[in-house]
């Protein structure tokens, strides 16, 4: 049975017993409301003498009073019942999302850490063992170094991720040209991926000065470009353009890929946030990489927007920063 | 420079029976370089391997060219490996697969084993360790698809037990055996009236430490009982030895 079908089934079963437990209060009531009708008329019976209008109309006006505050009183209680019943389930949702968020985020953790370790470690007993030799020990070292270097970056983005949630981001501003940051990040990428068929096309205004902290903008450029590389099929063609709009630098960055695939574009900020279960894994990485992003360009008081089904494909991520020259923010933090 | 086999068996992985194939070998891993290294360390063991990168495309490979051992990962593309591998077995395809996955707690390994994988490897792993259970599952399926000197059936009273065909038959009733229960009885009748020990069974018909302990043949034994014995508390044809393993007096 599928988590979603057996959590329908428990809500089901949720509401069912709230439904059983009213009907068992609003029949209770309709029984005791007829008995106290029953026990008025006996006890006029018993009085002997007939009503005169007055009385009757007293008496009317009292059963129509109770008739009213016991179906007040039922609907009150039916309302407190159902808003409770659903702030549960509600939080029942929540808890067992964060649960499978938690569940996946960790077994995304364990494929990312076991994989490039397990490559690199038979890498290394191959050579060790002397099964390669020549070009093919070369290349064997040049694949256990970009294993090692995958391993460096998630490890980075686990750290990068506890400090933010424990600490906040902390930026120290200056003024930074934004193009000349993309320039060599993609050269740096360019360099990393040579001979591997991923072509990179640069369209950059220079400068673009923005107040920021160099070092967290190479880290944002870093992820973006990374990821356009990764989820850019299977010959990645990633476009990169920094350019001014009015008051703002505006940085994008384009794959060509088969874009997000079901993964809903406004929930791809969260933390760990993968849209899959992880048995079926349709793309590496944990799902850290572009709540980095956001949480670097917020503390530089920017925005991110990721935009998805794009004419000819792909995913294009555009953050958007507050030109350099307008009044000078000091240093700022952004609590966690 | 040498590059010499570790797994003892032939440098062109041919089997030892001297059959003229090399074992055919599919790698199931979505991480190219992971696919790279095993790939190449079991084609220097003389294997033919061929590597796929999902599970959709695995399933269709298995089907189509019918590999001797799949090398499965658990966390693919498309379909996940515990689902390509219960696919497989719910089509009746008996081919050995050899779960190579980073998730390798105790739960994990049982739902391997459950879904119908014959053993379990997790990442990252000793490449000798690797070749060895390798060469360790297709001996074993060797041996039981040779002919074997314990012959085509086994008779045990009214009972006959169809060793290819995975059945038994007692009178008109015919019974399903799973593969492990009838690699059990096989290899006790192929020294009937002697002592099989647990070990010889596990390494047998699991391969070594597949599964943690002995206790799990008890738990078969106990199931062969009740399916072949007349009275299965006092068997006449499977015999406990206490402290050893069994006896089969057909």
């Amino acid at each position: 049975m599928t988590a979603r079908a057996r959590w329908l089934q428990l809500s089901l079963a949720l509401y069912g017993v709230i439904v059983l437990l009213y009907a068992t209060l609003v029949g209770w009531w309709v029984y005791f409301f007829s008995q106290e009708g029953e026990l008025f008329e006996r006890l006029f019976a018993e009085a002997g003498a007939p009503l005169d209008a007055h009385q009757t109309a007293v008496l009317t006006a009292e059963t129509e009073r109770r008739f009213y505050m016991f179906a007040a009183e039922t609907a009150f209680l039916g309302i407190l019942l159902l808003a409770s019943v659903t702030f549960v389930i509600r939080s029942l949702r929540r808890e067992m999302a964060a649960a499978r968020q938690q569940r996946n985020f960790l077994s995304a953790v364990t494929h990312e850490l076991r994989s490039p370790l397990a490559s690199v470690r038979l890498y290394i007993d191959s050579i060790r063992l002397g099964r390669v030799d020549g070009e093919k020990q070369q290349r064997y070292l040049r694949h256990a170094g970009q294993d090692l270097d995958r391993l460096g970056e998630l490890v980075d983005d686990l750290l990068s991720t506890r400090r933010l949630t424990t600490e906040g981001v902390t930026v120290a501003l200056q003024d930074v040209d934004l193009g000349e940051l993309a320039e060599r990040c993609v050269e740096r990428q360019g360099n990393r991926h040579v001979g591997t068929g991923v072509a990179f096309e640069l369209a950059v205004t220079r400068p673009t000065l923005v107040r920021a902290d160099a070092g967290a903008l190479d880290k944002v450029l870093e992820n973006l470009v990374s990821n356009a590389v990764k989820y850019g099929g299977e010959q990645p063609r990633v476009h990169v353009s920094v350019r001014a709009e009015g008051r703002f630098a505006v940085l994008a960055v384009r794959d060509h890929g088969p874009g997000l695939r079901g993964v809903d574009p406004q929930t791809i900020l969260q933390p760990f946030v993968r849209g899959q279960d992880e048995d079926v894994r349709d793309q590496p990485g944990v799902g850290l990489g572009l709540y980095l992003v956001d949480e670097f360009v917020r503390a530089h008081r920017g925005k991110v927007a990721v935009n998805d089904g794009l004419e000819g494909g792909g995913t294009c991520v555009t953050v958007t920063l507050p030109l350099a020259g307008g009044a000078r923010a000091p240093d700022s933090k952004v609590a966690p | 420079m040498t590059k010499t086999p570790m797994s003892g068996r032939p440098a062109d992985g041919k089997p030892a029976d001297g059959s003229s194939q090399a074992a055919r070998i599919l790698i199931v891993e979505d991480e190219a370089h992971l696919a790279e290294v095993v790939a190449d360390n079991l084609e220097i063991e003389g294997y033919d391997v061929e590597v796929v990168g999902d599970g959709v495309a695995a399933l269709e490979r298995i089907r189509a060219a019918t590999p001797q051992l799949v090398l499965l990962d658990v966390m693919l593309p498309r379909m996940d490996g515990f689902t390509v591998c219960e696919t497989l077995r719910g089509e009746g395809n008996r081919v050995p697969i050899l779960f190579l996955t980073a998730r390798s707690s105790t739960d994990d390994r049982v739902r391997g084993l459950q879904a119908g994988g014959d053993d379990y490897l997790g990442k990252p792993f000793d490449l000798s360790e690797l070749i060895l259970r390798v060469a360790a599952i297709l001996r074993r399926t060797e041996w039981f698809e040779a002919g074997s000197s314990a012959g085509e059936e086994l008779r045990l009273g009214e009972a006959v037990v169809d060793f290819r065909g995975f059945t038994a038959r007692i009178g008109e009733r015919e019974l399903s055996l799973s593969e492990k229960e009838t690699m059990i009885l096989r290899c006790l009748a192929e020294r009937p009236g002697e002592v099989v020990s647990r070990a010889d069974i596990l390494q047998r018909v699991w391969g070594y430490d597949a599964f943690p302990t002995t206790r799990t043949i008890d738990n078969f034994i106990v199931r062969l009982r009740r399916l072949l014995e007349p009275d299965p508390k006092n068997p006449r044809y499977i015999h406990t030895v206490r402290g050893t393993g069994y006896r089969l007096t057909p």
